[in-house]
């Protein structure tokens, strides 16, 4: 589907044929004046228009006569192709554009070696550019200089942060090692034998104080004498509890 | 005749057409209204068009720019683009085709992702635009670049084609290589 073509004349008025102007003779001049100006330039960009469309298709007849090739390629060798020819095309724009910058700088040389006589070295515009240039070069390079004393000192900071950074690393792995060397002592202290073996004679000690302080309980009891009101023997009765929280 | 060619028929004098193919009538409508509105010193002509083949019943000017309009709402709109790709013939993609993808402002609302359509474009060397069309300060933008581009895909800008205007517009990378 398709909708209706939308014209819009957007040109300037530059329409051949003068149609009816009112007003006096010079401002009818004037106006055709104008008009033929603007039917002049309409006719130069109509003239560059019809160069620039005649070079495309002469291009395009260039194009499709050469050959293309018959083999069938894989993607990857088309990609790889064009982009071979792409760069070709940007190596041709750079060389030309390299081209017209040195014309130009030559143009400018020699217009400039013309003038230089009619010129006065006291006072005249390209002077005063030229000293702007000067005062704007010491400028570029005096930042450029403080740049690259900050990214120096920068550098250097970040350099003695590293450092620290290491040292603290240092620290901190001595400290671990330390510890856990520390640890590992602890431990097999824990598991040496002889700890072993000192535990093992203080439980048997507490064992026979517990059964002998048991027979003396008994004794005591079994003689039925009143044992609470004798301080030692009271003593003796109630020291179990003593020793059991000792173990 | 259901391909279109670039280079079929005559230049207008000073006449520069574009076709805006797409989805979305209203924004296509809007946005060739703005490209109306901007002042170029040649003549504009606008064709708005669902799908390609066009009807060949019409007789209409020579085309010089075709942009293809992908809603990232809606899953057709690329579909329908992408059908309408094949027929154009394979010349107009040097610099005559066009990419525009509009409404990645709403996130939330997109359905395609940003990387298929860039994988379109890179596969058609063709560049992608990206603009709101809803929006009336980025529509007018944007129809100030497409008056631009058509000028010079028509051949009103004198030293500058099509073709250079392309290369000058390649970015340097493709789509990203995890998606490739």
């Amino acid at each position: 589907m398709e909708e209706q073509p939308q014209m819009q004349d957007a040109d300037e008025p530059a329409d051949s044929g003068g149609e009816g102007l009112a007003g006096g003779p010079p401002q009818v001049a004037g106006a055709q004046a104008a008009r033929s100006e603007d039917r002049m330039t309409l006719l130069i960009r109509l003239r560059a228009q019809t160069k620039q469309q005649l070079l495309e298709y002469k291009s395009m007849v260039d194009a499709s006569e050469e050959k293309t090739p018959e083999q069938i390629m894989q993607e990857k060798q088309i990609e790889a192709k064009i982009e071979d020819l792409e760069n070709e095309i940007e190596e041709v724009k750079v060389a030309f554009e390299i081209k017209k910058l040195a014309l130009d700088r030559m143009r400018l040389s020699t217009a400039l070696k013309k003038n230089l006589e009619k010129i006065s070295t006291q006072s005249s515009v390209l002077m005063d550019n030229m000293k702007h240039l000067l005062e704007l070069n010491k400028l570029i390079m005096k930042s450029q200089q403080e740049s690259w004393d900050l990214e120096e000192k920068l550098l250097d900071i970040r350099k003695k942060r590293l450092q620290l950074k290491q040292a603290s690393e240092s620290k901190l792995l001595e400290i671990q090692t330390e510890k856990n060397k520390q640890k590992i002592d602890l431990d097999s202290m824990e598991n040496s034998e002889r700890i072993k073996i000192i535990r093992q004679n203080l439980q048997m000690e507490i064992k026979i104080t517990t059964v002998i302080q048991h027979v003396f309980q008994n004794l005591i009891l079994g003689s039925k004498v009143n044992w609470a009101e004798d301080p030692a023997l009271k003593e003796i009765v109630l020291q179990l509890e003593k020793n059991v929280d000792m173990m | 005749m259901s391909v279109l060619r670039p280079l079929d028929k005559l230049p207008g004098l000073n006449t520069a057409t574009i076709l805006l193919v797409g989805t979305e009538d209203a924004l296509l409508q809007q946005l060739a209204d703005s490209m109306l509105k901007e002042d170029c010193a040649s003549e504009l002509k606008v064709h708005l068009a669902k799908s390609l083949p066009l009807p060949s019943s019409v007789n209409r000017p020579r085309i010089d720019l075709i942009v293809f309009v992908v809603n990232l709402h809606s899953k057709y709109s690329l579909q329908n683009t992408e059908e309408s790709l094949r027929h154009v013939d394979a010349s107009f993609f040097l610099g005559k085709v066009c990419f525009l993808a509009t409404g990645a402002g709403r996130e939330s609302h997109c359905s395609i992702h940003r990387h298929t359509v860039v994988k379109l474009a890179h596969t058609y060397q063709s560049p992608l635009l990206y603009c709101d069309l809803e929006v009336e300060g980025f529509r007018a933008t944007m129809a100030q670049r497409l008056v631009r581009v058509l000028q010079i895909c028509a051949g009103h800008v004198p030293g500058v084609s099509a073709l250079n205007l392309l290369s000058l517009l390649k970015s340097s990378e493709g789509p990203s290589l995890e998606d490739l």
